[in-house]
């Protein structure tokens, strides 16, 4: 006996030396059914790197994870990799707990930059040092049901270009019926301020100061501009006629079912969402539509911010696992996974030669709803407003933006008010944040 | 064995360890807080006093915050204790399946406060939830129930009435049975009416269980409505749902302003305190034990 486990420990040792496993933590915010396939890319990864285990958990909402990775930092036991939104970008750099990933690409000749889509790097490069590595991204897109477009008698093909196209057409596509009841709406939202910036860059103009807060910290908010107020106006007649179905705050779900159901007509909402929405109307006899949003004038032409999320690493662990943390990190990015990525969910590509491959293999031309999503990025212009905001009080911010959008349409406000307390309201904020980094 | 001196504290540290360490430290820890601006890391910490405290009170959101948790709990606290006495004073009676009734009656109570909220979501739900179904139908009216003002606080606080009601009528019905018949048989013979022995005999004998019961459902209103909001409106139209505790969750774990969440759980804590401070002192007296 004594010798059978003599030899179980020296086998296990020589193991143990051949294949030291290192292992790894990978916190990430994809819901849904999008848990199998960044599951399955983890698994391709592990298979692929045998000596490294990674231990992938879901950690809840965006937000959610932010608190998460907060926590785990202040009790030493952050992951190595973590997805974190767009809008945290600010509060990542400012925590000093990463490592950039300008860093680990400085160091490795593996990895050529430039692969990446530029709108993409740009978002993620703050003080010309990209600091996270792009994963899942998305900007919003106007979704419509060609099907209610045809019964309407609008040509499917031709969805609405400015607002005054698309309030014309929100008030032929809402019925009633016989006793006053609306019984199909033009639009609905998410009822969420991520789409009032997306529009605003679209209107190519700022929504912080100091270029977006990217050539400098941003200090105040600007977005109680031209470009603002018309957006705000907008909204405010599409509810004063009745147009439109608002949901609860940041209810992507709901608003999802608004449109799926056929109680709307249109939706913008996220590009990540194209697959989920082809299935949907498909179910429900209808036909899918995608376009660009929709912009104020036709001489006016910003682009969408991208959205979503990317991948950050976080520093304080040994130099084998840091390593493997960026191989991983690689991996997601590679072109296999992305195209796997964007096929099952709407997200895009975030490389170049994924959207190639895509293109060869007919994809986009199969596939017209992913290519409107990809070419209105590719097609923005490219400067500080459609780059995006960089700002600590994102999360914030937007509370501020949704409730002077309720005020507004509880008639307490006037746009022009709304947009003014708004932005006073989050310029405080910025202040409030920027006495910690003086 | 024999017991030494010392033995009983010895015995104590594991539970004093335990206290100590998840809720002593962390109250200690939110107490200091309260005192600084953090940031969202927590690496950098700027000593503001009472700055925390004076914003909250100078703020309209947190203000705003009070005022929306003060009619929460009156108007919650009073339907629970009123509607659960009047349903237990129902399922009291000897009818034919009163064992089935209780049963489903008792149901809500099983369920958590986030599947209520859930539950009433798909009900309430604009264009194809029931309610907007059977107002129409019969009346020709519907409603953006969580989406406008004030429904949205109406349809929360249906929620929780209808979430928190069994546990009042639960206890309500254990009181309304251990009352003895003499005491119902001599109202009886000395002519008081139903009305009377509802409300002059059965009530002040159940005065320790509506005592105990409100503190409860105020303390059950102040915290665990936090599931049925986040579900239901997350504190919305124009924060018309943000209660105290809402606010303090957003805070914390939305804007990472970890100081004026501190602060504003130190206000909940003191609080606490009032309505501790008043069960022990008044409940022993002013209530009417058998």
């Amino acid at each position: 006996m004594k010798r059978f486990v003599m030899l179980l420990v020296s086998v296990l040792l020589l193991a143990g030396l051949t294949f030291s496993v290192t292992t790894i933590e990978f916190w990430h915010a994809m819901s849904g059914q999008r848990v199998p396939l960044i599951e399955d890319m983890v698994k391709d990864f592990e298979e692929l790197h045998p000596d490294i285990k990674v231990n992938i958990q879901f950690t809840g909402s965006y937000p959610e994870t932010i608190s998460k990775l907060i926590a785990a930092v202040q009790s030493k036991n952050a992951p190595h990799v973590v997805q974190i939104y767009e809008i945290g970008t600010r509060i990542m750099i400012d925590s000093g707990v990463i490592i950039p990933a300008q860093e680990m690409l400085d160091k490795d000749p593996s990895f050529d930059i430039g692969v990446l889509l530029d709108p993409i790097v740009n978002y993620y490069t703050v003080d010309g040092k990209l600091y996270s590595m792009p994963f899942n991204s998305s900007t919003a897109l106007l979704y419509y049901n060609k099907t209610l477009f045809k019964e309407a008698g609008l040509d499917p093909n031709k969805p609405p270009k400015t607002y005054d196209e698309f309030l014309e057409y929100c008030r032929i596509l809402t019925k009633k019926d016989s006793s006053g009841k609306t019984v199909q709406y033009g639009f609905t939202w998410p009822t969420h301020a991520w789409v009032f910036e997306q529009m605003l860059a679209v209107a190519d103009a700022p929504f912080v100061n100091n270029n977006n807060g990217r050539t400098g910290r941003a200090t105040e908010a600007v977005f109680n501009n031209e470009a603002g107020i018309k957006i705000f106006k907008l909204l405010d007649q599409l509810n004063k006629e009745g147009l439109i179905i608002n949901t609860t705050h940041e209810d992507w779900s709901a608003a999802r079912q608004n449109f799926i159901s056929g109680k709307a007509a249109m939706l913008i909402t996220s590009t990540s969402d194209v697959q989920l929405f082809e299935e949907g109307l498909k179910s429900n006899n209808y036909e899918l539509g995608t376009a660009f949003l929709p912009v104020p004038d036709v001489s006016i032409s910003g682009g969408p911010v991208v959205g979503g999320a990317s991948l950050w690493l976080i520093k304080g662990h040994p130099d084998n696992e840091i390593q493997a943390a960026w191989e991983l990190m690689k991996f997601i990015n590679n072109e296999e996974q992305q195209i796997k990525w964007h096929k099952g969910t709407g997200y895009y590509p975030v490389r170049k030669d994924a959207v190639e491959t895509l293109h060869y293999e007919l994809f986009y031309a199969e596939n017209p709803n992913y290519f409107t999503s990809l070419l209105q990025l590719l097609l923005a212009k490219r400067n500080y407003n459609t780059a995006g905001a960089v700002i600590g009080v994102f999360q914030e911010a937007r509370e501020i933006i949704e409730n002077a959008y309720d005020k507004m349409v509880a008639g307490q406000m006037t746009p022009e008010k709304a947009l003014e307390w708004a932005e006073n309201e989050v310029t405080k904020l910025i202040k409030d944040y920027n006495k910690f980094y003086q | 064995m024999k017991w030494g001196k010392y033995t009983p504290y010895i015995l104590l540290i594991p539970t004093l360890v335990i206290i100590i360490l998840f809720i002593y430290w962390p109250a200690v820890s939110s107490f200091m807080l309260s005192f600084y601006k953090v940031s969202p890391f927590g690496d950098i910490k700027i000593f503001v006093g009472f700055d925390n405290f004076l914003n909250l009170f100078k703020s309209k959101t947190y203000l705003n915050a009070i005022k929306v948790t003060v009619i929460y709990i009156l108007v919650t606290v009073f339907s629970v204790i009123f509607l659960g006495y009047l349903i237990a004073l129902l399922l009291d009676n000897k009818v034919f399946g009163v064992k089935f009734y209780r049963t489903l009656i008792f149901t809500p109570y099983a369920i958590s406060f986030t599947i209520a909220g859930a539950l009433w979501t798909f009900m309430l739900n604009p264009v194809a939830g029931h309610i907007n179904y059977f107002l129409n139908r019969f009346f020709g009216i519907s409603a953006n129930w969580l989406t406008s003002q004030p429904f949205a606080l109406i349809s929360v606080m249906v929620t929780s009435i209808w979430k928190m009601l069994p546990f009042s009528i639960i206890f309500y019905l254990a009181g309304l049975q251990s009352i003895p018949e003499e005491v119902i048989e001599s109202s009886i013979i000395d002519g008081a009416n139903n009305w009377q022995r509802i409300w002059k005999i059965k009530f002040p004998i159940l005065s320790p269980t509506t005592f105990y019961l409100i503190i409860m459902e105020i303390t059950h209103a102040m915290f665990d409505s936090f599931g049925i909001i986040d579900i239901m409106t997350r504190g919305g139209p124009v924060e018309s749902t943000t209660t105290m505790i809402y606010r303090l969750y957003l805070d914390s774990f939305y804007f990472q302003k970890t100081g004026e969440a501190a602060a504003q759980s130190v206000i909940l804590f003191i609080i606490m305190c009032f309505i501790t401070f008043f069960y022990f002192k008044f409940g022993e007296k002013s209530v009417h034990y058998q």
